[in-house]
């Protein structure tokens, strides 16, 4: 039994999880051709990195629809039972726009355009009358864990029945697509959750962000050092706010960076039966979307996470937030 | 032992070697000394803190690294005919030289010492400062003799010591070998005379730039303090009892354990309001597998900084992935007592370090 159950309170679950990626991929080879990467393409291959999506005709305002189209249809969700949909990702008029545009897109935030909502929108095209859009921010690859978390939370205080939280985020065309040692994808992500659910219970959520290193460039060093001793932390205050013994933890649900920093923090933090989900980092690269819910599902549609199953989903925002989210499957 | 007539030191200009100097010409006053000077500039800083006894002092331009010390014929026929005891401390204790450069150094400067030694008839004994850290990967109960070099060795300056050790043994002259542990501070106020490798990790771990530590909390590390050292020299080498004996100058049973030492470094710099709002996070104490690991992906990367961060650290760091402890029984028969133990200078020491901002406003960094 959850801590959750025994305080005689409903737990907001995961109804759902949806995600598209754009239509073209690329292997690290060419990136590294193209001179996409900072580091070399073998370096990157021996961290695990095999393609990538990139988004090229696709806005991420499409994407973002498209994952939460899918989502909505594949579940058969009543709309009108959506009382929130939370927005994260590329921001403003920079969504409309495709990757070899935002340069242009972004000046538009600096114009009356800036009032072109993503959000608002996505709630006009999903025929989502009931819910309140807004748009979290800032919070880098740690976006939809935080959507999660904010979503769970008004679930239980205002009795909200579903939400949809979406995340779309691509990386603009002069941006390559090197992060800090991970190659990046372009993508969507859409989630569900519900104030009752059964399956897949969002048990605990914990974050540390350390306001000291928001100059990523300047700090970017330090920010490397923080790394593992704050992601260790932050795994097992999850743990442990969860209610949970570090025995008890069944699978890690990554964020894809590289294999490599999995393997580091894994041997740092050391849970007894805890199994990696990894393989998508292969396949997808690391997307700033939802990468822990895009492997999430695969995992549950792949059979890898049973029910009853407990789960750590991490990641790290660059800028800097360390995020996990604990889920009863 | 009657008191030698003059001692020869070597690397008086260096922390150990003036500490020698000053307390064996503080503790008898019949003693002269020649002082072998490389480095005209820094003798003359070493004579102005040495006060009057600088008088006996006879400096004597030279260089170790060149046959016969490189010194004059005329100087060097006196010192053949005085000299009654050589105290041996000049090195490179830079812990990222090459093996050539560590061996043209430590191990054919000790070659060449040895042998202007070996031409003194009145010659009573030969003091060789070694280091502790001759041991090199080894592990467990560090004896006070020859332990071998079957482990190998951290860097090239461990090596260099211990090949020095083995020429000097093979000498034929009067020996004694001490070997100090690493020096971070003068004494139980803690006050810094010199930055050394010690300090400069300590100081990367406050920026928050490495946050791995690899070895166990419970791995020992060795410290001790530089009057402890030079005073203990002092006396050792006018100790008949210690001819061809090995002494560890260490903290032996006294020193704190890897996770003490870390822990009193993050509560000490918690008690700056600055530091403390940063968030830098305890550094970590993994496997020495894990570190590995986590030093090869920097390196694999293009990361200069970070890279020269973790180049830095790898010269001294893996030692403190090496248990182990230093034996100090020949020390404590001679010396009739142990080093302080590092509990009573660790955290003053760091206390000064971070007052002085790692020596900045003390300009104590080494060149």
């Amino acid at each position: 039994m959850t801590r959750a159950e025994s305080n005689g309170r409903s737990t907001p679950a995961i109804a759902g999880i949806s995600y598209v990626f754009p239509e073209r991929s690329r292997t690290i080879g060419e990136l590294a051709g193209d001179l996409q990467l900072n580091s070399s393409a073998s370096t990157m291959e021996s961290f695990g990195f095999g393609k990538v999506h990139v988004a090229v005709a696709e806005t991420p305002y499409e994407l973002a629809l498209a994952a939460s189209t899918r989502l909505l249809e594949e579940g058969g969700v009543d709309r009108d039972s959506i009382g929130l949909l939370i927005y994260g990702g590329t921001p403003g008029s920079m969504a409309f726009a495709a990757a070899t545009d935002a340069e242009d897109a972004a000046r538009g935030l600096c114009t009356m355009s800036r009032f072109k909502y993503p959000a608002t929108r996505l709630q006009y095209d999903l025929g989502l009358h009931n819910a309140w859009p807004f748009a979290v921010d800032q919070l880098a690859c740690t976006t939809l864990l935080a959507a999660a978390r904010i979503a769970r939370s008004l679930c239980l205080t205002e009795g909200i029945e579903r939400a949809l939280c979406v995340s779309s985020e691509f990386f603009p065309a002069n941006a390559g697509r090197e992060a800090i040692f991970n190659c990046t994808s372009d993508a969507a992500c859409a989630i569900l959750i519900e104030r009752d659910g059964t399956r897949n219970r969002l048990v605990s959520a914990t974050n540390v962000t350390k306001g000291y290193y928001w100059d990523v460039d300047a700090m970017r060093d330090e920010i490397v050092a923080s790394y593992f001793p704050t992601a260790r932390h932050v795994l097992l205050r999850t743990i442990a706010d969860a209610g949970w013994e570090l025995g008890d933890v069944d699978w890690i649900i990554p964020h894809n960076v590289s294999a490599r920093s999995w393997e580091i923090l894994s041997s740092l933090v050391r849970l007894p039966r805890a199994r990696l989900f990894s393989d998508n980092i292969v396949r997808h690269g690391h997307t700033l979307a939802g990468d822990n819910f895009i492997n999430y599902r695969d995992a549950l549609d792949g059979g890898c996470i049973q029910p009853g199953q407990r789960v750590v989903l991490f990641s790290y925002g660059f800028g800097a937030h360390w995020t996990g989210v604990a889920v009863e499957a | 032992m009657t008191s030698p007539r003059r001692v020869l030191v070597t690397g008086a200009s260096g922390l150990v070697g003036e500490g020698v100097l000053r307390q064996m010409l503080h503790d008898d006053p019949a003693l002269d000394a020649f002082a072998l000077v490389r480095n005209e500039a820094s003798w003359k800083s070493v004579a102005a803190r040495l006060g009057p006894v600088v008088s006996r002092v006879v400096p004597v331009r030279g260089d170790m690294t060149l046959a016969g010390m490189g010194l004059e014929p005329t100087v060097r026929q006196r010192i053949e005919r005085e000299t009654r005891l050589v105290v041996h401390a000049a090195a490179d204790t830079s812990f990222s030289r090459s093996l050539d450069h560590s061996r043209f150094v430590n191990t054919l400067g000790t070659y060449h010492v040895a042998e202007v030694a070996a031409r003194c008839p009145r010659l009573d004994r030969f003091v060789f400062v070694s280091t502790a850290f001759v041991a090199g990967r080894s592990t467990g109960t560090i004896l006070e003799r020859d332990n071998g070099c079957q482990a190998g060795w951290v860097n090239a300056y461990e090596q260099s010591k211990y090949e020095a050790e083995s020429t000097v043994r093979a000498s034929g002259l009067l020996w004694t070998v001490v070997r100090p542990s690493t020096i971070v501070c003068r004494g139980t106020e803690g006050d810094i005379p010199q930055i050394n490798a010690v300090h400069r990790a300590l100081r990367i771990y406050h920026r928050g730039l490495a946050a791995m530590i690899p070895g166990a909390r419970s791995n020992p590390i060795d410290v001790v303090t530089s009057s402890y050292v030079s005073s203990a020299i002092a006396r050792i080498a006018l100790d008949a009892r210690a001819i061809h004996k090995t002494v560890h100058l260490c903290a032996g049973s006294g020193a704190l354990t890897l996770g003490e030492l870390i822990d009193t470094a993050y509560e000490v710099w918690a008690e700056s309001p600055d530091w403390l709002k940063r968030g830098v996070e305890r550094a970590m104490i993994p496997d020495a597998e894990t570190y590995e690991l986590f030093e090869r992906a920097v390196m694999e990367t293009g990361d200069v900084r970070l890279r020269s961060v973790l180049s830095s650290l790898s010269h001294f760091i893996p030692q403190l992935a090496l248990p182990k402890v230093f034996d100090t029984t020949v020390a404590e028969v001679l010396l009739d007592s142990p080093a302080p133990p590092v509990s009573s200078y660790w955290k003053p020491m760091l206390r000064r370090l971070m007052a002085s901002n790692w020596g900045q406003t003390a300009q104590q960094v080494a060149a």
